[in-house]
């Protein structure tokens, strides 16, 4: 009788044996079930320079949704938009499904704390150097599975900037001033993207520092630095920049170095992209005119 | 005590201007081309606001009303950022003086309607017009996120606004228009004194209510309309202002009004001169005229009770 009670104590002792070992197994089993198939990645772009960067890396087609900024390449326009930079439309965006949404600094952190809320996975790139811009397209690439092309494209990109930077150093640096607004005045400090752009194709920013990267000047200190060369994005015509008062006597505005988007495309050097070695070399131009026209 | 009290704020006045003017040795020509204009736009923009809004809290017999309670200035800075957001910043001050104009065609309308023309019919017809163009405003804010700080330059107030030497002219133009229109403000300062009590009195005493009420509303919106398409929208000054003056010489129009154009004038180009140097930062003035002028104020309730 008592071995036939051990007997059913070691048949129940070995039937929760069992059970816990085939739970075990099934654990294990599942964990090396084979990975599923990656889904197809589906990609928004919010910043037109990421966009750059992305087309740049042969990722175009793999791009479902843009921003009204996003004009170049050409490619870009039979791409859905998701709304403007500022004003993205969520529920498009929603609709296209994104695997990962590529964002911007500014006011789009807004967007992405929204979305990440939502799950969705939101990488936000704003390079404010050119070491920056490097590192964001090495981590694009690795986000992207397209390490090597990050790779080679950063490699050209610093052959030819450092093609640029040998030529500017030549260069006697002229003053800079760059407007991006007229009522209320504005400029750019060294500390933003294009300040270190400006300052990289040979020139000398007549505000290396200010408060912010993008702030209020004062007219009278635009007079007192007397630039050489003028760039103005501020939509404002050559005409009426020379009859403001008090400017007649600033060098550039003397002697006709004054500059608008008809000469130099802002998305050239605003942009923290491939293109900036274009960006960069027309600045050169610019400089090297006006040194050229400075040798008696 | 009255002529020394006078005297004290005559020099306190002419002390800021210097100040203003010489802060921080401008050259000779910063201080013809670049803060001499500035000076002039600064103080005649705190010379209407002090004496619209005295004008306005007497024929609005309302101590709340101020130069932007009838919508003028809502309008005015639509059609200013308007032209700023479509990138034509030239045409600013014309498109908000042309807001300022249908506005005020606008409540002319709203409050003339069947034979009216009456406070209440002005004030709300005034209060839904502006409501409906800062609706505008908010939505070209919205649409053109990119261009906040030309929105902020219009919505706290810009006294720093670069002139073409053509725009100048204008300027100085418009501005002797403003002064002649001042003028004759203080002009109506017996009557609208009169105003302020019932209209049937003054009717009866031979004043013309409801046409002299018209004559003002024209005339102050098109003051209104000129300082909010150059220095956009200040706010404090044209409210505050003439109960200041009102602590210190009375109820009296005739008193009131010329020294609410004087200390409106001269407390803006404090404030202005404070925006500009206080931090690195230019802030916008129309944070400073609140953020000084509320403590002040309060002090002075507090001293006068």
């Amino acid at each position: 009788m008592t071995t036939n009670k051990f007997a059913c104590r070691l048949s129940s002792g070995l039937k929760i044996l069992l059970i816990l070992l085939s739970i075990a197994m099934l654990l294990l089993i599942s964990s090396c079930k084979p990975k599923e198939t990656p889904k197809e990645e589906r990609y928004v772009v919010l910043s037109p320079e990421v966009a750059e960067i992305m087309a740049a890396l042969d990722l175009t087609d793999k791009i479902v949704g843009l921003t009204a900024e996003c004009t170049y390449p050409s490619e870009f326009a039979s791409i859905p938009k998701v709304g403007k930079f500022g004003t993205i439309r969520k529920e498009a965006m929603l609709k296209l499904e994104p695997t990962v949404v590529f964002a911007a600094g500014l006011e789009q952190e807004a967007i992405a704390e929204e979305l990440q809320k939502l799950n969705i996975k939101v990488v936000s790139v704003y390079p404010q150097s050119l070491e920056e811009m490097y590192a964001a397209i090495t981590n694009i690439g690795a986000i992207t599975g397209t390490e090597q092309r990050a790779k080679a494209l950063n490699e050209e990109l610093k052959a030819s900037i450092a093609a640029i930077q040998k030529k500017a150093a030549k260069l006697a640096k002229p003053k800079v001033y760059l407007e991006i607004y007229r009522n209320p005045l504005m400029s750019v400090s060294d500390d933003s993207f294009v300040g270190t752009i400006l300052e990289t194709a040979g020139g000398d920013n007549i505000f290396p520092t200010l408060e912010r990267e993008y702030a209020r000047v004062k007219p009278e200190d635009v007079i007192n630095a007397a630039p050489d060369i003028i760039i103005c994005y501020s939509r404002d015509s050559i005409k009426n920049i020379v009859s403001r008062k008090g400017w007649q006597d600033i060098p550039a505005i003397k002697n006709g170095y004054i500059y608008t988007h008809k000469e130099i495309n802002p998305d050239l050097i605003l942009r923290a992209g491939p293109r900036i070695t274009l960006g960069l070399n027309r600045l050169y131009d610019l400089y090297a005119a006006w040194e050229k026209d400075q040798r008696p | 005590m009255k002529a020394l009290r006078l005297s004290l704020l005559i020099i306190a006045a002419i002390a800021i201007g210097i100040i203003y003017l010489a802060w921080g040795k401008p050259s000779g020509l910063i201080l013809t081309q670049v803060r001499i204009p500035r000076l002039l736009l600064t103080l005649l923009t705190g010379m209407v606001l002090g004496g619209v809004g005295s004008v306005y809290q007497l024929m609005l017999s309302n101590p709340l009303a101020e130069p932007y309670i009838l919508g003028i200035s809502s309008g005015s800075a639509f059609g200013s950022i308007l032209m700023g957001v479509l990138g034509l910043s030239l045409l600013m001050p014309i498109g908000g003086f042309a807001g300022a104009m249908v506005t005020m065609f606008l409540v002319w309308g709203l409050a003339g309607r069947g034979g009216g023309f009456d406070r209440s019919r002005l004030l709300i017809g005034g209060v839904i017009t502006g409501m409906f163009f800062a609706a505008g405003i908010s939505l070209l804010m919205y649409l053109f996120l990119k261009d906040t700080v030309v929105i902020l330059g219009t919505l706290m107030g810009n006294l720093g606004r670069i002139f073409t030497i053509g725009e100048y002219r204008v300027f100085l133009g418009l501005a002797a228009l403003s002064l002649a229109l001042l003028f004759w403000l203080y002009s109506q300062s017996s009557t609208l004194d009169i105003m302020s009590g019932s209209d049937l009195y003054a009717g009866s005493v031979g004043i013309k209510v409801s046409s002299l009420r018209k004559r003002v509303f024209v005339l102050s919106s098109i003051l209104i309309g000129i300082t909010v398409a150059y220095a956009g929208i200040i706010g404090f000054v044209g409210l505050i202002v003439p109960h200041v003056a009102r602590f210190y010489v009375g109820p009296s129009q005739k008193k009131v009004y010329p020294l609410s154009l004087f200390i409106g004038a001269f407390f803006l180009l404090l404030c202005d001169f404070i925006a500009q140097n206080i931090t690195v930062l230019e802030l916008p003035v129309g944070v400073i005229t609140s953020a000084i002028g509320c403590p002040f104020f309060m002090w002075l309730m507090l001293k006068k009770s």
